[in-house]
């Protein structure tokens, strides 16, 4: 089975993790913009972050027959910091009609403050204006105001549901946000957001419909097999294929397929130009398929 | 007649744009022409969703236009997309050129990673292109291959450009990453001491280690090639494989060392064929290669 991780931040992880995630399956991973634990004090720590997610970790991840994708956008978190916050708008048109930006995210609320609410409205608008969906994350605390909060003011905005992801929700949240018609993403990261136990239960009770499954992995202790495990942790548990197929990979490429830069044929069939520019002429990762990774029979030898 | 960079790039888009495409092609040359950066900011990225990504069908007659309106383009892996971004960047007011500067350099900071092949060939045509020779060293530093290649091969910006110590790291990278030397226009006439030593030594480097040597770091080594490389040519020329042995055949025969005969007569099947062109540096550089192509 070909899984999509439509939310996780490879920059943060290791050659092994992309070996790991092509081995089980992993064809297209979605990459958003967000807080890199070390807060930025100038727009040009952006600017190289942004160009990052469009070049260096998408040729990065080609190595592995990874298709790379991003979302670009201001997080919650920084929108705090008003002076840089306003230079990063600035930088948004150079990046938003980059090829394989399919969002503008990861956008939404931390703490709730005007500020972040006043950086969310703008990206709203922008993304109106490029046409690209959006990805919500909603706040780790007072999440459920947050969430609800969040759809508020999308609405206000005359946002359509079915350009918005609402990122990390849990058994508190989901029914208001399937409700309200907005792609449902949940996120399995240990011990805080969601178990995949968990997550087979939600799709036992809400179905498939509008539910997208990620890994949020990054620089905590997180799991970059997220998605792969917790596919086969439901076909185990006795839900049916065409659900775990809807979560793990379909859902997702309906949603971010909106912006026009995520098709399933550049993952399954490259196109000749594609193949040339990412894939360095790499005849073993040619027509999608996922490189041969070859490990000597003795591991303590390094050729 | 001759023609242009700029008219040609115009006549192979209008042959396979579509008349949407080509529209909004030609509204955003304006826009850019007005002199707002954003609108070439924007206009840059969207333009493969908008005009598409499709190869340019190029005949021979059009590859020697280019060669006649640029000598030393080479645009036959141009695509429509890349053309509809030439134009773009070359629609930009120019007069000024420190604020021309800032606003490429701009692109090529934020730019992915087929737009930073596009950028990298379009310097060729760009007005001010001789303000580019720092980006030039700057952008083989790259470790996309792809982007090093859209430097080093078929683009002469590098041979008129570049400082003898940005070409010697360009051409001894190319090694070092698995790209082809014979595309590197110029590779003949900017052979150095310098870097023949270079290569020299990383030559003997990997026959130490029993690692493959590229087998077109002869071309440019054997011009200058001392002791050492001759030990070395000569090893291989007995041991190599075929294509090790023609490389080298090859690279005796242009040297008129004395040492190069004696070496050239312990096989001179493969020697003779070296003497009378059945060999060629192309050729050489296909088959160490093909399985890329």
């Amino acid at each position: 089975m070909k899984f999509i991780d439509p939310h996780i931040h490879v920059t943060s992880r290791t050659t092994d993790d992309y070996e790991a995630m092509a081995a089980a399956g992993v064809a297209a991973i979605i990459e958003p913009a967000f807080w890199l634990g070390q807060p930025r004090t100038n727009v040009g720590s952006f600017q190289d972050y942004f160009s990052s997610l469009v070049g260096f970790e998408k040729f990065r991840a080609a190595q592995f027959g990874i298709r790379h994708y991003c979302t670009i956008g201001l997080n919650s978190k920084e929108a705090n910091n008003e002076a840089l916050a306003e230079q990063v708008m600035e930088l948004m048109p150079l990046f938003l009609a980059k090829e394989n930006v399919v969002a503008v995210g990861e956008i939404g609320f931390d703490d709730m403050t005007a500020a972040e609410e006043k950086y969310l409205r703008i990206q709203l608008e922008m993304a109106k204006e490029v046409n690209l969906p959006i990805l919500i994350h909603t706040p780790h605390r007072n999440k459920k105001q947050g969430t609800y909060r969040s759809m508020d003011i999308i609405e206000e905005h005359e946002i359509p549901p079915h350009m918005v992801v609402i990122d990390h929700n849990n058994e508190e949240t989901c029914e208001e946000v399937l409700r309200r018609g907005y792609w449902t993403a949940f996120t399995i990261y240990p011990k805080t957001k969601m178990g995949n136990e968990r997550m087979v239960e939600v799709v036992k009770k809400y179905g498939a419909e509008r539910i997208i499954i990620d890994s949020s992995a990054d620089w905590g202790v997180s799991d970059p097999l997220a998605v792969p495990k917790t596919g086969n942790l439901m076909l185990e548990r006795g839900i049916p294929k065409e659900h775990v197929e809807l979560t793990c990979y379909k859902n997702a490429l309906a949603a971010y397929g909106q912006s026009g830069q995520f098709e399933e044929s550049d993952w399954l069939s490259p196109e000749p130009i594609d193949q040339r520019s990412l894939f360095e002429g790499n005849s073993v990762l040619r027509g999608g398929q996922t490189p041969r990774v070859d490990k000597p029979e003795d591991d303590r030898i390094i050729q | 007649m001759s023609y242009t960079p700029i008219q040609l790039l115009e006549n192979w888009i209008l042959r396979q744009a579509s008349d949407a495409g080509q529209a909004w092609l030609d509204t955003q040359r304006e826009a850019v022409a007005s002199g707002d950066p954003k609108s070439l900011y924007l206009a840059f990225g969207f333009a493969p969703r908008k005009i598409g990504k499709a190869d340019l069908e190029l005949t021979e007659r059009d590859l020697n236009d280019a060669a006649e309106s640029r000598p030393g383009w080479q645009p036959q892996t141009w695509t429509i997309d890349q053309a509809a971004r030439v134009l773009l960047l070359m629609s930009l007011p120019s007069e000024d050129d420190a604020a021309y500067l800032a606003t490429i350099e701009k692109l090529f900071q934020t730019a992915e990673i087929r737009e930073q092949i596009c950028l990298y060939q379009a310097l060729q045509l760009l007005p001010h292109q001789e303000l580019f020779d720092d980006r030039l060293a700057e952008g083989i530093r790259t470790n996309i291959k792809t982007v090093f290649c859209a430097i080093a091969h078929c683009n002469p910006l590098p041979m008129e450009l570049m400082s003898e110590p940005a070409w010697n790291q360009m051409v001894l990278k190319a090694l070092f990453i698995g790209a082809a030397l014979d595309p590197i226009e110029g590779l003949d006439q900017r052979v150095n001491p310098e870097l023949a030593r270079m290569l020299i030594d990383f030559a003997h480097e990997r026959r130490a280690a029993k690692r493959p040597i590229p087998v077109e770091l002869w071309r440019v080594a054997a011009p200058f090639a001392d002791e050492i490389a001759l030990e070395d040519m000569k090893a291989l020329y007995t041991s190599g494989e075929n294509l090790e042995k023609s490389a080298i055949a090859l690279a005796l025969v242009s040297t008129a060392l004395d040492e190069a005969d004696e070496i050239l007569k312990t096989d001179p099947e493969v020697a003779k064929r070296a003497e009378s062109g059945d060999i060629t540096w192309r050729g050489i550089a296909e088959q160490a290669y093909a399985s890329e192509n």
